[in-house]
C-alpha cells in the first residue's frame, strides 16, 4: 500500500519557490493499475518521483509497504529503490554502452541480488516476458522506441520490486507500440504488481483500475475505473 | 577456455573507457611522464646518495690537513699517529705547478704522494697505466687529460715556483672522485712521488699532514678540536704549523649542488604529478559530466553513491597502476641519465646502477594516490547528485553564476558556469606557465649575474705570481701593445685568526673550493667596481679598514660595520677593522684593504704578487695572444708566475658548474606546460560537448558555424587569459625562491630578481596557440553539426 499524507514539495528558484505539489493526501491499495493525470505543471511526474524515492518531499511523509521512504538515507533509499521500486523512464533511459541483455542484468549486480551466471539467466527470461529477447545481444540504439521500451520494463522487473512507476512511458512511442506497453504494465498489474504510471493521454489511462487526477498540486480527483476490482477485466472500459 | 563473467557494472566502465580512448591516452600520457620525472630524480638521488659513499668517502678524505713548513717527517707522523682520537696520519703535498699545453700554460695541481702503495687518506685509484708512478714519471687524472691535452704514454712540460720546467712521461690514469672534474675546474691534476720533486726543482719534503679521525662520523667542532690538540703537540716539539685546513666533513665540493639539484628537480617533478592528477580530475569530471544522467538512471536501478563512486575510483587507480607500468622502466631509464650526468659533475664513477625498491614504491604509490586524491572532488560531487538532479541535467547549467554574471560579456559568463572546471584548468595552466616563466626568469638572473662579472671587472687577464715581484714588471706590461691598463696587487692566501690559535680554514685539498684570500689593490683602482651592499669602499688612506666579500662576510656571519676583524697573512695575525661589504659575483672568499696597509704588514713594499691587466682586446685569440706576450716578457725579467688567465675562464667555469640545472628547469617547465595544455583541451573538448544542444539552439536563431566557433575561442582565451594572469603572479615568489636558492648554490647570494617581459610575452603566445590549438578542434565539430543531430545530443 503506498500512504501519502500531507505531502508538499517546493522547488527552489524563484521568489518564493516553486510549489509542485501542495498537501497531498493519498492512499493507494497495492496491486492497482494507476494513472496519475493532469495538465502539464500539475505536479503528476513530482507525485511519481516522490513515491520512487528519487525526489524528497519539502514535508510530508511517503509510506511504501510501510517503509518511510521520505526518512530514508541516501544509501538505504538507493537500497530501496533498487530491491522495491521498478523505474520506467519516457526517454527509456537504457544504458547505451550496455547490451540490452546487460542493461537487465543491472540491477540485480548492484542489488547484489544474483551472482552473474543465474542473473543472466533471469535477465532472458524478463526479456522473453516483455517479448524481446532476440534482440538481448544488441546495443539499445539499434532497437525501435517500443523495443527499448520493453527492454526498459524488463530491467525495472530485474529486481521482482513490488512497485512498478512509469513516467509517461509512452511519450516517445507511437499510438500501436504504446498501447502494447500500457498492455504490458497493466499484465503485470494483473500480476500482482503495484503499477503507478503518468501519463496525459486519455485513451492510455482508462487502462488503469484508478485514476487519480491532480491539478495545481493538488489532488482533484480520484475514481476508479470499470476495470476495478483488480484483473476482472483483460480489456479498458472504454475499448 | 571460458571467460569469467564480468558484472555489467564493470562492462559497463570497460565500455565507457572504450568511447574515451583520445581522453584515456591523455590522462595516461600526464600520469606517465610526471611519473617518469618523479622516478627519474628519486632514483637518481638514491643511486648518487649511495655513490657518495662509495666514490667521495671511498677516497677517506682527511678530516683535516696541518700544514707543517718545516715539513712532515717520521717524528711529525710517531706524534699525530699518538694523538688519541687520530686513526690515520699520512704525509702529503700540493704544488701549484703550470702545464705547458700548446703555446700555453695552463694552471696545474701537482698532488705530491710518500708511497703510492700505502695510500690511506684522500685515496685515488689507478684506471690505466703504471701504478705507481716511476720516479720522474706523472699519473694523470681521468678528467684532467682533455685540459692537459695529454693522455697515456704523452708528455706534460711541468714548471713548479722554483724549478725551470721539466717534461714529465703520463704514466697513468688516476681516478680521484675527492676532486671536482678537472674541466670544470679548468686546472689539470697530476700526481707525482716525493722523490720526483727535485726533478721538478722543488725540495723533496711534504708539507701536508692529512689526518683522519676514529670517529667517522666526527663533526666540524670535533674534528677541529681535535686537529688543534695535535697542532698543539707538535708546536711542543718544535714544528710549526701554519694552517689547519677542515673542509666540510664527508661533503664531496660539490655535493651541496647535487643536492639543491636533485631537491629542486624533485620538487617540481612532485608539482608535475600533482599537476597531472588535475588534468585527471578535469578529464574525469568531463567524462562524468556525460555520463551524469547515466548515474542518475543507475541509481534508479538501486546503485549507491558509494558503489558509484568505487566504479570511478577503481578507473582512476586504474590508470594510475596502468601509468606506473609505464613510468618505472622509463623512469629507471631516466635515473641513469640524470645519475650518470651528476656524476659526471661530482666526477663520480657509477659502481652500481640498481635503484632502491622504495623509489618503485614511493612511484607506484604517488602514481595511485595522487590521481585519486585529487579526482576524489568530482568523482564525489558527480556520484552525490540526486537522481532527479542527476537525470534533468541537460549539460552546463547556469546555477552557478551570481547576481553579476549580466553584466559580464557573454564568453566569460559561460567560461564561470562550471567553476571549479574553471578553477582547475586554471590551475593547471597557471602551474605550467608559471613554471616556463620562473624557468626563464631564473636563467636571466643567472645570466645577469654572469653579466656582472664583467661589469663589476674592467680587466681581462689576471696574472699571480708564486712570489711577490718588483712592482716595476707592472711598468714593463704596460709597454707591451694591446695592453691598455696594468694594475699591480697584494695578494696572499688568508684565513680569519684568532689570536693564540692556528689558523683554521674550510679549503679542500684542491685548494680551490672554499678558499679565502687577501687582496691589496691600489689606491683609487679602475679595474674593480663592486656594488658595495653595507659601509664603503676602501679610500687612500686606510691604514686598518678591510672590505670584506659578500662570500666572506657570509662565512662570519653577524659581523658589523666597525667590527675588529683578525686576518692572518703569510702566517701572520693582523688586525682589521670592517669598513664595508661588496658583492663580488663568480670569487670565493676575499678580504680588500689599501696596498700600502698589505705592503707594511706583509713586508712586501714595492713589490706585488698579482697584476691585473686590461688589453684592447676583443676575441678570445686575441687575448690568448696578448697573455703568450705577457709570459714572454714577464719570463724576460725573470718573474715566476703561478697563473696567468683570462677572466673568460671565470663566466666559462661558473657557467658549466650549473648550467645542468637550469637545463633542468627548462625541460620540467615544458612538461609542466604540456601537461598544461593538455588539460585546457580537455576541458574546452567537455565544455563544447556538454553545450551542443546550446549551440543548436543557437543556430536555429541565425548563428553561423562562425559565430559559435568564435563564442567557443573566446571563452579558451578567457580561461588561457586567466590563467596567464594566475601564472605571473604565481611566478614572483616561485622566481624569488628559485633564485635565493640557485644564488646560494652558484653565487652564495640570492640572483638578481628579474621578472622579464620576454617570458611573459613569450608564454601568453605559447598559450594562444594552445589555446586555439585545443578549441578550434571541438569549436568546428559542434559548428557543423546539424541542428537535429544537436539537438537530440546529451
Amino acid at each position: 500500500m503506498i500512504q501519502l499524507s500531507h505531502l508538499q514539495k517546493v522547488y527552489s528558484g524563484g521568489q518564493g519557490g516553486f510549489r509542485a505539489l501542495a498537501d497531498v493526501d493519498l492512499t493507494l491499495p497495492a496491486g492497482e493499475f494507476v494513472a496519475i493525470v493532469g495538465k502539464s505543471g500539475s505536479g503528476k511526474s513530482t507525485l511519481l518521483n516522490l513515491v520512487a524515492g528519487i525526489d524528497r518531499p519539502t514535508s510530508g511523509t511517503v509510506h511504501v509497504a510501510g517503509t518511510p521512504v521520505h526518512a530514508l538515507g541516501e544509501s538505504a533509499l538507493a537500497a530501496w529503490r533498487g530491491r522495491h521500486v521498478g523505474v520506467v523512464f519516457q526517454s527509456f533511459q537504457l544504458l547505451p554502452t550496455l547490451t540490452v541483455l546487460e542493461n537487465v542484468m543491472l540491477p540485480m549486480d548492484f542489488c547484489a541480488t544474483l551472482p552473474v551466471a543465474r542473473a543472466r539467466v533471469r535477465a532472458m527470461e524478463l526479456l522473453e516476458e516483455v517479448g524481446v529477447a532476440d534482440q538481448a545481444p544488441k546495443l539499445p540504439s539499434s532497437l525501435s522506441g517500443g523495443q527499448q521500451q520493453r527492454a526498459a520494463i524488463a530491467r525495472a522487473l530485474a529486481n521482482d520490486p513490488a512497485l512498478l512507476v512509469a513516467d509517461e512511458p509512452t511519450g516517445n512511442l507511437d499510438s500501436q507500440t504504446a498501447e502494447t506497453v500500457v498492455r504490458l504494465l497493466a499484465d503485470l498489474a494483473r500480476q500482482g504488481k503495484t503499477v503507478l504510471m503518468v501519463t496525459h493521454e486519455k485513451d492510455l489511462s482508462a487502462w488503469a483500475d484508478r485514476i487519480v487526477t491532480l491539478a495545481d498540486g493538488r489532488v482533484a480527483g480520484q475514481r476508479q475505473t470499470k476495470n476495478q476490482p483488480a484483473g476482472a477485466a483483460a480489456e479498458p472500459s472504454h475499448a | 577456455m571460458r571467460r569469467l563473467p564480468i558484472p555489467p557494472r564493470w562492462k559497463k566502465l570497460l565500455q565507457d573507457l572504450r568511447a574515451e580512448k583520445s581522453r584515456l591516452i591523455l590522462m595516461l600520457a600526464a600520469i606517465a611522464v610526471s611519473l617518469l620525472a618523479v622516478g627519474a630524480v628519486m632514483g637518481a638521488f638514491a643511486v648518487l646518495s649511495r655513490e657518495i659513499g662509495v666514490n667521495y668517502l671511498g677516497t677517506r678524505p682527511a678530516s683535516a690537513t696541518l700544514e707543517i713548513p718545516a715539513g712532515v717527517d717520521g717524528r711529525v707522523l710517531e706524534v699525530a699517529r699518538s694523538q688519541p682520537g687520530i686513526a690515520v696520519a699520512e704525509g702529503r703535498d700540493v704544488l701549484q705547478a703550470r702545464a705547458r699545453v700548446g703555446e700555453d700554460w695552463r694552471p696545474l695541481l701537482l698532488f705530491v704522494v710518500e708511497d703510492f702503495r700505502a695510500l690511506q687518506v684522500n685515496t685515488f685509484t689507478p684506471t690505466a697505466g703504471a701504478w705507481p708512478p716511476p720516479p720522474g714519471g706523472m699519473l694523470v687524472e681521468r678528467t684532467a687529460v682533455p685540459v692537459l691535452a695529454a693522455g697515456l704514454g704523452g708528455r706534460v712540460r711541468v714548471r713548479t715556483a722554483h724549478g725551470p720546467g721539466v717534461e714529465l712521461p703520463v704514466s697513468g690514469l688516476v681516478h680521484d672522485p675527492g676532486l671536482a672534474p678537472a674541466t670544470q675546474e679548468r686546472s689539470g691534476y697530476g700526481y707525482i712521488a716525493r722523490e720526483t720533486l727535485p726533478l721538478l726543482g722543488e725540495p723533496a719534503v711534504l708539507h701536508e699532514l692529512r689526518i683522519t679521525l676514529a670517529d667517522a662520523q666526527a663533526g666540524l667542532p670535533a674534528i677541529e678540536a681535535c686537529a688543534a690538540g695535535l697542532a698543539k703537540a707538535l708546536e711542543a716539539e718544535g714544528r710549526e704549523v701554519h694552517e689547519i685546513r677542515v673542509p666540510p666533513p664527508r661533503q664531496h665540493p660539490h655535493q651541496r649542488q647535487m643536492q639543491t639539484i636533485l631537491f629542486m628537480m624533485l620538487a617540481f617533478s612532485f608539482m608535475a604529478l600533482g599537476l597531472s592528477g588535475v588534468l585527471v580530475a578535469t578529464s574525469l569530471s568531463a567524462m562524468l559530466a556525460r555520463q551524469v544522467r547515466e548515474i542518475g538512471v543507475m541509481k534508479t536501478l538501486g546503485a549507491t553513491a558509494s558503489q558509484l563512486a568505487g566504479m570511478y575510483a577503481a578507473l582512476v587507480a586504474a590508470l594510475g597502476a596502468v601509468a606506473v607500468v609505464a613510468a618505472l622502466p622509463a623512469g629507471y631509464g631516466g635515473a641513469q641519465v640524470l645519475a650518470g650526468a651528476i656524476a659526471d659533475l661530482l666526477n663520480f664513477t657509477l659502481t652500481a646502477r640498481g635503484v632502491p625498491w622504495w623509489v618503485y614504491a614511493v612511484q607506484a604509490a604517488a602514481g595511485i594516490l595522487v590521481p585519486l586524491a585529487v579526482a576524489a572532488l568530482p568523482i564525489r560531487q558527480a556520484t552525490r547528485l540526486s537522481v532527479r538532479q542527476a537525470i534533468e541535467r541537460h549539460g552546463a547549467s547556469a546555477d552557478a553564476l551570481g547576481a553579476l554574471s549580466p553584466r559580464l560579456p557573454w564568453p566569460l559568463r559561460n567560461a564561470l558556469r562550471r567553476p571549479a572546471r574553471l578553477a582547475l584548468t586554471v590551475v593547471l595552466l597557471a602551474g605550467g606557465g608559471a613554471m616556463f616563466m620562473t624557468a626563464l626568469n631564473v636563467s636571466a638572473g643567472w645570466e645577469r649575474n654572469v653579466a656582472k662579472v664583467y661589469e663589476t671587472r674592467h680587466y681581462d687577464i689576471e696574472v699571480r705570481f708564486h712570489e711577490a715581484q718588483p712592482e716595476t714588471v707592472a711598468e714593463a706590461i704596460q709597454g707591451l701593445p694591446g695592453v691598455r691598463a696594468v694594475e699591480a696587487w697584494g695578494y696572499s692566501p688568508s684565513a680569519f685568526s684568532r689570536p693564540g690559535q692556528v689558523d683554521v680554514v674550510r679549503t679542500y685539498p684542491d685548494r680551490g673550493h672554499a678558499s679565502f684570500s687577501v687582496m691589496a689593490p691600489p689606491p683609487g683602482t679602475q679595474l674593480i667596481r663592486f656594488p658595495v651592499l653595507a659601509g664603503r669602499w676602501l679610500r687612500e688612506d686606510d691604514r686598518d679598514a678591510v672590505v670584506l666579500n659578500h662570500t666572506a662576510a657570509a662565512a662570519r656571519p653577524g659581523l658589523r660595520i666597525g667590527d675588529p676583524l683578525n686576518l692572518s697573512l703569510g702566517g701572520k695575525a693582523t688586525t682589521w677593522r670592517l669598513a664595508g661589504i661588496v658583492e663580488e659575483i663568480g670569487s670565493p672568499g676575499a678580504a680588500y684593504v689599501t696596498d700600502h696597509a698589505f705592503a707594511r704588514l706583509a713586508g712586501t713594499r714595492g713589490r706585488a704578487r698579482l697584476l691585473r691587466i686590461a688589453t684592447e682586446a676583443t676575441t678570445p685569440e686575441v687575448r690568448q695572444h696578448r697573455i703568450r706576450a705577457i709570459e714572454r716578457k714577464l719570463a724576460e725579467v725573470g718573474a715566476g708566475v703561478e697563473t696567468a688567465w683570462p677572466l673568460a675562464e671565470l663566466r666559462t667555469a661558473m657557467a658549466d658548474h650549473i648550467s645542468i640545472l637550469i637545463r633542468s628547469l627548462a625541460a620540467m617547465a615544458v612538461v609542466i606546460a604540456t601537461v598544461g595544455a593538455l588539460g585546457l583541451s580537455s576541458t574546452m573538448g567537455t565544455s563544447v560537448l556538454e553545450r551542443t544542444r546550446e549551440f543548436a539552439v543557437m543556430k536555429t536563431l541565425g548563428a553561423t558555424p562562425a559565430r559559435v566557433t568564435r563564442q567557443v575561442v573566446q571563452e579558451a582565451l578567457f580561461m588561457g587569459a586567466l590563467s596567464w594572469v594566475a601564472a605571473l603572479l604565481l611566478s614572483v615568489p616561485l622566481t624569488a625562491w628559485l633564485d635565493a636558492l640557485i644564488g646560494r648554490l652558484g653565487f652564495v647570494a640570492p640572483l638578481p630578481f628579474i621578472l622579464s617581459a620576454g617570458p611573459m610575452a613569450l608564454w601568453l603566445g605559447i598559450l594562444g596557440l594552445v589555446t586555439l590549438a585545443a578549441t578550434l578542434l571541438p569549436a568546428r565539430r559542434a559548428a557543423s553539426l546539424s541542428v537535429a543531430e544537436a539537438l537530440v545530443r546529451l
